[in-house]
Order: structure tokens, then sequence, then C-alpha cells
């Protein structure tokens, strides 16, 4: 009981320290889930156009970056780097590193989600005298986007769960803090647990709000 | 004199000729009806018609203006020719009335409020205005054809080309779409039609025009065409022994 006790009195302590972390988390993980989605969307895009060779080069990108361990880019960027004289902040090797991921993940949910599409539908837009970016933009975009919201929930989910590892390049996010806090006092277990009900909480925060988007845009019309 | 005049139209799709050398005129207010066998490329020419795919060679004259032509303005052009198709396409994610409304706005430039009045008019036409909210999962494969058809006249468009307009309906709705189209026609619509359907054709048209291997095979009504023996290819498609 006194342990509990020591730890709490710890943590409050730290709290301050820790409160700081989860904003750098709630940050870095709010920047990169909209990062990635636009990039994501660009990506869709360009892997749709009329052109074999863009096709090619986005489905390269998307192979390349889902195939490279996330850690890998960013010690490269973060690391790697500053022997060639480029020499980025933490937070923004992080950015960097996840969007480039992520998008490559939102791309391939929203890919194939997009080969479900009915053509005729686009062929229609395109009869009616759409552009290509209205047809893209106004039929194709909206209706990859709601098919895609369980896919890219989960993504989002994952970003809160991975920016941890970006305490590795020396962002001082809430897993940073809370290694801090467990290695101040040696409550290794106590810690993590803190560790793993905030981040459980965070998450049930993100799949609540997918679910009112999904009532609100009631999936079930699709029939 | 021809609203539509089509000279010498040839579409091949890499060794494949699919269309062979089509000339065809189409005079205002007419139902010009195409028939022929699955693969003769009648759905091929409605597509090069309004462009959605490039002839290979030949010319479309919409009034005097060749309309095949490289830098022809496809928004104007395919405002000028409007397009239903088989499986009626409409978009999933928005109502009927947002369906007819959304080439309005974002083509024709038309405030929502002016886009809205003007479909809701369109759509009463085909009764559907009691369903304008609905989305196309809610609606019958009548109500949509009815909905893809709306959304095509809110465009004013000077030719309706209708891809196989009754395949995905049953009897019933099919005579329904037979006097459907008669009516738009009777209101000054000039409408090119592909069907499979004899009594459709029989219904819109005395002469019928029947593709065979991508060009022009035969003009003549579908009585006449059922009733000829001495031609294997039409006696195979008309014939009933």
């Amino acid at each position: 009981m006194n342990a509990w006790l020591t730890f709490s009195q710890d943590l409050i302590a730290q709290m301050p320290l820790i409160w700081l972390g989860l904003a750098n988390t709630l940050l870095l993980a709010s920047v990169i889930s909209v990062t990635g989605l636009l990039l994501g969307i660009f990506v869709l895009y360009l892997s749709v156009s009329r052109n074999q060779w863009v096709r090619r080069a986005t489905k390269a990108y998307i192979s390349f970056f889902i195939g490279m361990p996330l850690i890998v880019l960013l010690f490269l960027m973060y690391y790697g780097a500053p022997q060639f004289g480029i020499n980025i902040s933490p937070f923004f090797v992080a950015v960097i590193g996840f969007t480039l991921n992520v998008a490559a993940y939102n791309a391939a949910y929203m890919t194939t989600a997009y080969n479900g599409l009915d053509p005729t539908e686009l062929e229609a837009a395109r009869a009616q005298g759409f552009s290509e970016v209205q047809v893209f933009r106004l039929i194709t975009l909206p209706q990859v986007l709601r098919t895609s919201i369980p896919a890219l929930t989960n993504q989002v989910i994952s970003n809160i769960k991975d920016s941890s590892i970006a305490f590795l390049i020396q962002y001082t996010e809430f897993f940073a803090r809370v290694q801090e806090l467990a290695s101040s006092n040696f409550q290794f277990f106590k810690a993590y647990l803190f560790a793993a009900l905030v981040y459980l909480f965070l998450v049930s925060i993100v799949v609540l709000a997918a679910r009112v988007v999904q009532k609100r845009l009631g999936l079930s019309r699709d029939g | 004199m021809s609203i539509l005049s089509i000279r010498d139209l040839t579409k091949s799709f890499g060794t494949q000729q699919v269309l062979r050398g089509v000339s065809l005129d189409v005079h205002p207010r007419e139902i010009k009806v195409l028939m022929g066998s699955s693969g003769c490329g009648k759905s091929t020419l409605l597509r090069c018609i309004n462009r959605l795919v490039d002839p290979t060679s030949g010319s479309i004259f919409l009034n005097d203006q060749d309309v095949a032509l490289v830098g022809t303005d496809l928004r104007w052009l395919r405002q000028q020719i409007g397009f239903v198709f088989q499986q009626f396409a409409l978009f999933r994610h928005l109502t009927a009335l947002d369906n007819v409304t959304l080439a309005l706005r974002k083509i024709r430039g038309m405030s929502r409020v002016e886009a809205e009045q003007k479909a809701m008019l369109e759509l009463a036409k085909f009764d559907m205005a009691d369903h304008a909210g609905k989305y196309p999962s809610e609606l019958s494969g009548g109500q949509k054809q009815r909905v893809a058809i709306a959304r095509v006249l809110a465009m004013d468009p000077k030719i309706l080309l209708m891809d196989e307009p009754t395949s995905a309906l049953d009897p019933v709705k099919s005579r329904e779409v037979s006097h459907l189209l008669t009516r738009l026609n009777e209101e000054g619509v000039t409408i090119i039609c592909v069907t499979h359907d004899l009594t459709l054709a029989a219904s819109l048209s005395n002469n019928i025009t029947f593709l065979h291997e991508g060009i022009i095979h035969a003009q003549d009504s579908v009585q006449a065409l059922a009733q000829c023996t001495d031609d294997p290819i039409i006696h195979r498609f008309f014939g009933r022994d």
C-alpha cells in the first residue's frame, strides 16, 4: 500500500511534466493524423491517375514506406542527416517521418476503398462534364473516406500509440515523461500501467468519436 | 438538317477494331434506336458521341461543329449531350436531389437555391419530388432510372443518349420507360437509345439502326427486320423460330 502511496506522490510531483508530455503526444498525434491523411489523399489521387508512370511511382512510394520500419526512417533523419549538415528538430523529424509512413498506410486503405467504387458512377460524372479533379473531389473522395473510416480510425489510434517511439529521437512526449518517472523511483510496473491506462483512455475517445462520425454519415444507407 | 451527323467513325482498342466506319444522321426531335448483338459497338458509339472515349478517326458534327476534334471543349460538349447509363450510375453518397443539383451548381455555376428549384421541377416531371431526400439505396430500379434521367435533363442537353435503359428493369417498369421516352420526345428532346429490348425499340421508332461488327448493317422497322429471313445476321438477332 505504501508503494502505491509513494508512487502517487511522485506522480503528482511529476504531473506538470507529464501534462507537458501528454500535450506533446497529442500535438504530434494530431498533426501526423492530419498531415498523414492529406498526403494520403494526394497519393490516392496520383495512384488513380491515367498516367501509368504516375501510378507506378505512387505504388512504389506506398510499398517503400510501408516496408520500411518507422524507427529506421526516424533515425535516418535524426541521427543520419546531421552527417550531411542537415539538422532538424525532433518534432519536425517525427512529423516528417510519421507523415510519410502514415500517408502510405492511409493511401493503401483508401485505394482498397476506391477499388470498391462503382466505376460507372465516375464515368457518369465525367459524362456530365465534371473535370477529373472535380470527379475526384466530389464523387470519389467522399465515398472513399466514408468507406475507409474504420481503417482510418485504426490509423489514428496507431498514431497515438506509435507516437511513443518519438522519445527515441529525444522528443519528450508522454511516454518519455513516464520513463523519467519510472526511473526516478524504480516503480516500473506502476508507471507503465499508468501509461497504458492513459493510452487506453485516449484511444477510447478516438473510438467513440469515430462511432459518432459513422452514425452521422449513416453508413447503413450504402445498401 | 441534322442535329448530329457522324461520318466514317472508327474506334479501335489496341488491335481490336470496334467501330469500322459508322455514318449516321440524327435529326432534331428524332428518336434514333441502335440495336445489335453484344460487342457490336453500339455502346462504344454512344461513348464516342460525348467523348467518354476518343474516336480513332472520323467526324462527329454537332450542328456544324466537329466535336471529334482534339481540343473540343468537353465540358461544353457534355452539357449539350446528356448520357443516361445502363445501371443509372447515381452517386450513392448523395440524395436524389443532390444528384440532380451537383452538376447545376458545380458546372453551370448556379446557387444552391437556384439549383434546388430547378432540380425539384425536373424531379416533379418524373413524379420523384416526394423522393428528393432519399438516397439511391432507398429507391427502386424504376425510381433510380427517373432520377438519372432528371439529372441529365436538368442540364438542358440538346441530345439525350440512353444506354440499355430497360435492361435493369422488370417488364412493367420497361413499359413505363417507353412511355417516358415517348413523352420526352414529344416535348422536343432528341434521343439516341441503345437497346436489346425489341418491344421498347418498336415502341420508340419505325427505323431501327442495326449494327453488326462495328458497321451499320441495316436500317428498318423492327417488324421488317424480324421478318427478314434472307440475312442470317439479322435473322439470328430478330428472328423468332
